[in-house]
């Protein structure tokens, strides 16, 4: 293999690496954001208006994970206006008066 | 055994006898009537405590009598909790406060503390109907269950005791596993009046 071969190797290799970068666009819409951005707080502390996971649901706007068709990680705060039809999660056990 | 007593217990006898048929006793049966004709019980199994024969009646959603049995009660007479009392420690509870509330209530199952299965009958008041947990052997809370007479069957803190095989037979089925209704009814003139919306004056 002389030099020329050698160089058009080469330059075919370049050019289709280029063309698997562009066909690949950076999401805008990562599912994890912290993951996206490449940097994750270990103990869940805001980074910035990046690079975190959504802690809350207060004040934060998409990136939201689909609702649950069962359960849900609320923990049934008095807020939670549930439909009759459904049953009421059960409540914080407690003490009762025996 | 004076006049009185005597009066009290036959009374107290006939009217804990083993029931026949469909028939509850006269309120428990006019209440549950009542409820199921307003559609009050949302067409659900309920339960209706008679705090004066100190009795619990288990109805089907269409009125009929399921079962009944003893229960124990709140040792003070009166028809209200105190305000705050769920929150305080039994120790902290004195003997006039302890008082089984009357009313309507929205029950609910629930668990307590020791991870029991229980039915809430006022859960802000620490309030539910739970099987008899003879503890405390000076409280003699199963003798008093056995006994034909109701004038022995307050004793507890505000809950509702009952038998365990009542319990896992009827009330847990009909409410342990669903929201349902608890009419409990009062003992007191005064509030007799007002709690049920539903009875016609």
């Amino acid at each position: 293999m002389n030099k020329t071969s050698t160089l058009i190797a080469a330059l075919t290799l370049a050019a289709s690496g280029a063309a698997f970068a562009q066909g690949t666009p950076p999401t805008t819409a990562p599912a994890n954001p912290a993951t996206a951005a490449g940097t994750q707080n270990p103990v869940g502390g805001p980074m910035g208006t990046t690079g975190t996971t959504p802690q809350s649901n207060s004040g934060m706007s998409g990136a939201a994970p689909a609702p649950s068709s069962s359960g849900s990680m609320s923990s049934g705060t008095a807020t939670d206006t549930t439909a009759m039809a459904s049953p009421r999660p059960m409540r914080p056990a407690r003490a009762d008066r025996n | 055994m004076n006049a009185r007593a005597f009066r009290h217990g036959a009374l107290a006898a006939a009217l804990l006898a083993p029931l026949a048929g469909n028939a509850a006793q006269g309120d428990a049966q006019r209440l549950a009537s009542a409820a199921v004709a307003a559609g009050d019980n949302k067409s659900g199994q309920f339960a209706v405590v008679d705090k004066q024969l100190a009795r619990v009646f288990v109805f089907k959603a269409d009125g009929a009598l399921l079962a009944s049995s003893p229960v124990l009660l709140g040792l003070a007479h009166g028809d209200h909790s105190v305000p705050g009392i769920g929150e305080r420690k039994m120790s902290e509870i004195k003997p006039e406060e302890r008082t089984t509330p009357a009313g309507r209530f929205a029950s609910e199952p629930g668990r307590n503390l020791s991870g029991e299965d229980i039915v809430w009958v006022d859960y802000d008041a620490a309030v539910s109907m739970h099987r008899v947990r003879p503890t405390v052997k000076a409280e003699r809370r199963l003798e008093r269950l056995a006994t034909a007479t109701a004038a022995d069957n307050r004793i507890t803190f505000g809950c509702i005791n009952v038998p365990t095989s009542f319990y896992d037979a009827y009330v847990k089925p009909a409410l342990g596993d669903r929201q349902g209704v608890v009419y409990v009814l009062p003992e007191t003139a005064a509030a007799g009046k007002t709690l049920f919306s539903f009875l016609s004056p």
